[in-house]
């Protein structure tokens, strides 16, 4: 019988090695959480439902910001299960000890949130190219920049989930950051209501920049070359950064022997 | 058989339920301060959001659907502490074996996180006291007896209803999004944060089985948002208590304590 020479651990084959095991493994456990599905659109539907009641008008708008909201609480999902695996399940250190890279553990995890909450996120991109009449440019431009934000969100909800030290303090936390930067900033509706002052703010969130650049797009804002840009670079900028230091992180805090 | 009084006659029958649980809500927020701050947040993120897309003359009225919000978001937390000290830190069996009851141990829930909602209920107070002053709806002492017995009603039912809720949910998993989806969408059925004339037909006549509505119709009246003579804000009171008396009956009979 081959064992491992005493003293050795199993070292990741490569670097990302394990990201599609993983992947799937995350596939067939988030499929099992049916509530969790149940309740993925909840907050984007009050949203819209708010949004339909006292000012139908801006139901295209809204609808383009549910589409960029979800990619964006796909993050908080990220935050949740990572939390939940580490602190009550105790097993990330069982995944991670064997051939499986750590940044795999934890992008196979996002990715395979991902795909198994696509279906609700692709019916309101749907819902937003027929309401708003989206050019087929246009709703490529929302793929892609919900995919920049997805990437971005998943990257902050991981590196969040190793500070939690306590299930319960989750909730408070997440919460309170997946709205402030998901509700408050101009996402369900046009970036021209936002105080001119604090616009470039809202321009270097990934969300309200992604929803500002589509807003624009559909002639629902009107932004300078300057704020296109700011609000693009800003994304991509913020999205590779955070990502490197997710992938850092991952490394970083996973249990030597 | 012996009872457990005849068995250890020393044995104390009565505790101090809500100072033991005030003290444990206490220690939680003042370890968590998030736990204050989110609750005082979000409801303000939501009425920023609200006012920029709404008539400002429906601000009063927002500000009134968020405090009842809040008081009604505590049967959420209640439902999380609750399920979290079965599931996670198995401590139910200790309070269903001490001589707490399961009424005195649903109050102490659901007082240790009317703490955390304090802040939040101020601030909105005052808010409101600002707001609807300006706006030609002042805060008198019948609005704030409405208010009163609203957000009393709203805390005792929704508490039981998350401690109903929690003693059916059987992993830690289940906690946030049961809590999220049923709470999240009682709150969005009834008129909290719109007149209820701005709903549709049907949404309307569902939105009447809920105690909600009649706490914010009461409240609505009482600052004169929404118009409502004397007689209708009785039946508006006479309605919430008897919807809150059928979902407390249900929730009392849902709620397991000490059997399996």
């Amino acid at each position: 019988m081959r064992t491992d020479p005493p003293g050795e651990v199993l070292r990741p084959t490569r670097p990302f090695g394990g990201t599609v095991a993983f992947l799937w493994t995350e596939v067939l456990v988030q499929a099992h959480e049916s509530l969790a599905m149940a309740t993925a659109m909840v907050t984007q539907t009050v949203l819209l439902v708010f949004v339909y009641i006292l000012n139908p008008s801006l139901i295209g708008v809204a609808l383009i910001g549910a589409v960029l909201f979800s990619a964006f609480t796909l993050g908080q999902r990220v935050l949740n299960e990572a939390a939940y695996i580490r602190i009550d399940h105790k097993a990330n250190d069982l995944y991670l000890a064997g051939p499986m890279s750590p940044e795999g553990y934890f992008l196979g995890m996002a990715a395979g949130i991902l795909v198994v909450y696509i279906a609700p996120i692709a019916l309101l991109g749907g819902l937003a190219v027929v309401v708003g009449h989206l050019a087929l440019t246009t709703s490529l431009a929302l793929l892609g920049l919900a995919g920049l934000v997805w990437l971005f969100a998943a990257s902050i909800g991981y590196i969040f989930s190793t500070f939690f030290r306590d299930n319960r303090a989750i909730w408070a936390y997440a919460s309170l950051f997946f709205n402030v930067f998901g509700v408050l900033p101009p996402v369900f509706y046009p970036f021209g209501f936002f105080p001119p002052a604090l616009q470039p703010v809202a321009l270097l969130m990934p969300p309200s920049a992604a929803a500002a650049l589509l807003q624009s797009r559909i002639g629902e804002a009107a932004l300078s070359s300057g704020q296109a840009e700011l609000a693009l670079f800003g994304l991509v900028a913020e999205t590779v950064v955070v990502f490197l230091v997710a992938i850092f992180w991952a490394r970083r805090t996973v249990r030597g022997p | 058989m012996a009872t457990v009084e005849e068995q250890f006659p020393d044995l104390p029958t009565t505790g101090r339920a809500l100072p033991s649980f005030g003290l444990v809500g206490w220690r939680w927020i003042s370890r968590n301060p998030a736990v204050t701050i989110t609750p005082v947040l979000i409801p303000f993120i939501f009425l920023y959001f609200l006012s920029l897309i709404s008539p400002p003359a429906l601000l009063p009225l927002e500000i009134v659907g968020a405090m009842l919000f809040t008081m009604q978001n505590i049967g959420s937390w209640v439902l999380g502490d609750s399920a979290t000290w079965r599931i996670e830190c198995s401590l139910q069996d200790m309070f269903v074996a001490s001589p707490l009851s399961r009424i005195r141990y649903l109050f102490g829930v659901a007082f240790s996180n009317l703490i955390a909602m304090i802040p939040a209920l101020v601030v909105l107070f005052l808010l409101l006291d600002w707001i609807g002053g300006a706006q030609g709806h002042p805060v008198t002492w019948l609005v704030v007896l409405a208010l009163f017995v609203s957000l009393f009603t709203l805390w005792v039912l929704f508490s039981a209803v998350g401690i109903a809720i929690s003693s059916r949910v059987r992993t830690q998993r289940e906690i946030w999004p049961v809590g999220n989806l049923t709470f999240t969408l009682l709150g969005m059925l009834s008129p909290l944060y719109y007149p209820i004339s701005a709903l549709p037909p049907d949404w309307q006549a569902a939105a009447r089985f809920l105690p909600t509505t009649y706490a914010a119709l009461l409240v609505q009246g009482a600052l004169g948002i929404t118009p409502a003579t004397p007689s209708q804000m009785v039946l508006y009171a006479g309605l919430l208590g008897v919807c809150a008396t059928v979902g407390l009956f249900v929730c009392l009979r849902l709620y397991r304590w000490g059997e399996a």
